[in-house]
């Protein structure tokens, strides 16, 4: 757990307003500002590849950044995340193609929605705890994906879902370009958003929970709300994550969200670093980027000598799941504390050039 | 700068120019193949037998001068993976036709393709996709699909009339009893209404469907259920995967039970895996002839099949010939599209209406004649129905087996449907 609690020695704070601080120094506000006005060129400079890349990793960024309240800041588990993000996504789908009620609109409330069922789900889940929590979850995962599969009324059935395009007072957008700053808007707003909880009450309470649930409860904590409330909120940046995804791909399918959608989003968190809100979206644009990579490398084999020698042919894409795998597992041995703890490692060396010790 | 650097930057600029003129005379074709997912035993031969006919046309000239750019990618036949790849082909670089897969991605597209103009040459056959207008009501307007072969729904007719027949030369009393076997999925679903309509026209009792995933696995249960149902005919809606899952454990469970396969339901391979259980197993057949079969035709077959395989040696499954047949008529369309405007997508949907009963060159014998319309994209409306045969165990070489005659695949009958308008899109 990359938590700060261990303040080196010489960092002290004098005041609140300096211990809550999301910026330590004023040129890292103005380089996270710069960033951002400088990603908002991405759709005239990059190509619609990587364009594509670059929404997805937002996507899945918001969702991840729930999943991480739930896992790195509340200390529960889910196994059944990605259910939840398909919730979002038919539910805004049904809710603009049903209602008068605009994408615009239709995405924040399928966060809303998705909150209420992840509230339901959590309520027995805030009573469990460890490996019993892990299946109640993944009973949420089975539960709303036959759920999906069988009320045509809401998701289609088995045929895929349609969403509608994403617009706002009449004004369309249309394409990856476009789109790219709906995706961005929201990843930007609920990334402060989350950082702001975190330095609540709220926040702090979650933490507690996390870090000793007794002497949280003993503080005065109410336990089984701040869980459900984790839940919830998790649910919530699902929901939220899976609309942006449904009106980005326009068609909503069942498939691909199963127990292993949900594994990559714990992927995510834990190789970004629990805990970590930074660490969430280098996390995720690592877990998107890797089988792109993989790709890269199997489109480069093909035909070639290691190709021919083993004789591959049309199982090369095999190869691309066996490194996924094998990174992975890496990534757990040998820096368990997730990137965003080799990204201050990285900082704090650059920091002391050429004097470190 | 060195004479060295001088020379390599020059080179590397003539390498790169050079690289800009190839990509300009190219004509980018998609290609989505499942050598991954719930469907890659299917999968991998009909994706093979694409890649091989387009590498094949390019080596004898490609088409109008220009080499046919393929990007052939395994999608682990998942719909979002289809609709991201979707999104690169319909991009900048926009392909003048595209060679699908699967019935939800192809269902999916289905709206894009017809706004952004790109024929989609699917290997669902999905009656749904056959509507160009959506004049019938029952589907919606899908201008930009095409498929080579019978429907879902056309070959689960044919196969109907079949065992309606079968039951009455068997001379067996009472109501023939018919069960719909399958995932709850697009594919197996997709002819599943319009099956059992007709089924009950036949005078069939129509059984509650029964259903089994994707992908191989224990259906024990499922075959207990089909015992104490007590079905005559059973019809497998999934590809021969799971289907020979099904089988093994319907035959070791002592079902008597008549199975109709779907044209992705058996082929040489799975009657070698499934050995004695797929015997008797009855299923349409999408070309004239298999591999190895005395057709004019087989002869350019065989060549495109070296391209994989110089040796010659190994044994191409029906759905690799059906997948020839299907990337040469996409071929001929480009041709057509070539020498009238060029080949962009609205031209090559053009192509595909320029010839009735229609066999590409070179295929006599193999392909079955096809026609679309502008009205009408059911291309065939005739289904050859084989029988699979299996005299003795399975072990050995495919070449050998289909050669002795342990694997058999025989002629029972061909149904010509009429082409009713009212079957249309469903």
């Amino acid at each position: 757990m990359a938590s700060p609690s261990l303040i080196p020695a010489g960092d002290f704070r004098t005041s609140y307003a300096a211990d809550t601080t999301i910026f330590p120094t004023t040129t890292s506000r103005n380089a996270a500002i710069v960033g951002i006005i400088l990603i908002g060129f991405a759709p005239q400079l990059f190509t619609e590849y990587w364009l594509s890349i670059l929404i997805q990793i937002g996507i899945f960024a918001i969702a991840a950044l729930g999943l991480n309240i739930l896992v790195g800041f509340t200390g529960q588990i889910s196994i059944g995340h990605a259910a939840f993000f398909l919730f979002g996504a038919f539910t805004s789908a049904y809710i603009s193609n049903n209602s008068p009620i605009p994408v615009f609109f239709a995405i924040p409330l399928a966060g809303v929605v998705t909150a209420m069922v992840g509230l339901i789900f959590g309520v027995p889940a805030a009573r469990l705890k460890g490996l019993y929590l892990v299946i109640a979850t993944l009973a949420a995962q089975y539960i709303l994906l036959d759920f999906f599969s069988r009320a045509d009324w809401f998701s289609g059935g088995s045929v895929p879902a349609s969403a509608n395009p994403f617009s706002i007072f009449g004004y369309t957008f249309r394409g990856d370009r476009q789109y790219f700053y709906v995706v961005l808007a929201y990843l930007v707003v609920s990334f402060l958003l989350v950082t702001n909880l975190m330095r609540t009450r709220d926040g702090r309470a979650l933490v507690a929970i996390r870090d000793h649930y007794l002497s949280a409860e003993i503080m005065g904590i109410n336990l089984t709300k701040y869980r459900t409330l984790s839940f919830g909120l998790a649910a919530f940046f699902a929901g939220i994550a899976g609309a942006l995804y449904a009106h980005y791909q326009l068609v909503v399918s069942n498939e691909g969200f199963g127990i292993e959608r949900s594994i990559i989003f714990l992927a995510m968190i834990i190789i970004g670093g629990t805990g970590s809100i930074m660490g969430t979206l280098m996390g995720t644009a690592f877990v998107v980027l890797l089988p792109e990579s993989m790709e890269w490398i199997s489109a480069s084999l093909k035909g070639g000598a290691i190709d021919k020698a083993l004789s591959l042919n049309t199982n090369i894409s095999f190869l691309r799941e066996i490194a996924i795998g094998l990174i992975i597992i890496a990534f757990l041995m040998f820096e368990p504390d997730g990137l965003a703890h080799r990204w201050r490692q990285i900082k704090t060396y650059w920091k002391l050039y050429p004097f470190s010790h | 700068m060195t004479m060295k650097s001088l020379l390599s930057t020059v080179s590397l600029a003539l390498l790169l120019g050079g690289a800009a003129t190839a990509a300009q005379a190219q004509i980018p074709i998609g290609h989505l193949a499942d050598y991954s997912g719930g469907t890659s035993e299917v999968g991998t031969p009909y994706g093979q037998g694409i890649a091989d006919t387009f590498a094949w046309v390019n080596k004898s000239g490609g088409v109008g001068g220009k080499q046919l750019a393929v990007d052939t990618n395994d999608y682990g036949y998942q719909v979002p993976r289809a609709i991201a790849l979707y999104k690169k082909w319909s991009g900048a670089d926009k392909v003048a036709a595209i060679m699908g897969w699967g019935t939800a991605d192809t269902e999916a597209l289905t709206g894009f393709v017809a706004q952004d103009k790109i024929p989609y040459f699917s290997a669902s056959y999905a009656a749904a996709l056959t509507d160009p207008e959506g004049a019938s009501g029952k589907a919606k307007p899908a201008p930009y699909n095409f498929f080579y072969g019978p429907s879902y729904s056309d070959a689960m007719r044919a196969l109907l009339i079949w065992a309606a027949e079968d039951w009455k030369a068997k001379g067996k009393p009472g109501k023939p009893k018919f069960v719909h076997m399958g995932a709850n999925h697009p594919y197996p679903n997709a002819p599943k209404a319009a099956g059992e309509a007709l089924a009950t026209e036949l005078g069939f009792e129509v059984l509650p469907p029964l259903v089994f995933a994707l992908a191989p696995g224990d259906y024990s249960a499922q075959c207990l259920s089909l015992k104490s149902s007590g079905a005559n005919y059973a019809y497998l809606g999934n590809t021969s995967g799971s289907n020979i899952s099904v089988l093994k454990a319907c035959k070791t469970a002592g079902v008597d039970v008549q199975f109709l396969g779907n044209v992705w339901g058996m082929d040489e391979n799975a009657a070698k895996t499934a050995g004695d259980a797929a015997d008797g197993v009855i299923f349409p057949l999408r070309t004239a002839v298999i591999w190895g079969g005395n057709a004019p035709g087989m002869k350019t077959v065989m060549e495109i099949s070296k391209i994989s395989d110089p040796s010659g040696k190994v044994y191409r499954p029906v759905h690799y010939i059906a997948a020839v047949c299907s990337a040469l008529y996409v071929k001929e369309a480009l041709d057509w599209a070539a020498k009238n405007g060029g080949a962009t997508g609205e031209n090559v949907a053009k192509g595909f209406y320029q010839k009735k009963d229609w066999v590409p060159a070179g295929m006599e014998g193999v392909c079955n004649p096809s026609t679309w319309t502008e009205k009408d994209h059911r291309g065939t409306l005739k289904v050859d129905i084989y029988r699979s045969k299996i005299s003795g165990p399975t072990d050995g070489d495919l070449n050998d087996l289909m050669a002795k005659g342990t694997i058999k695949l025989e002629k029972v009958k061909t149904v010509d449907l009429p082409r009713k308008p009212e079957w249309l899109g469903w």
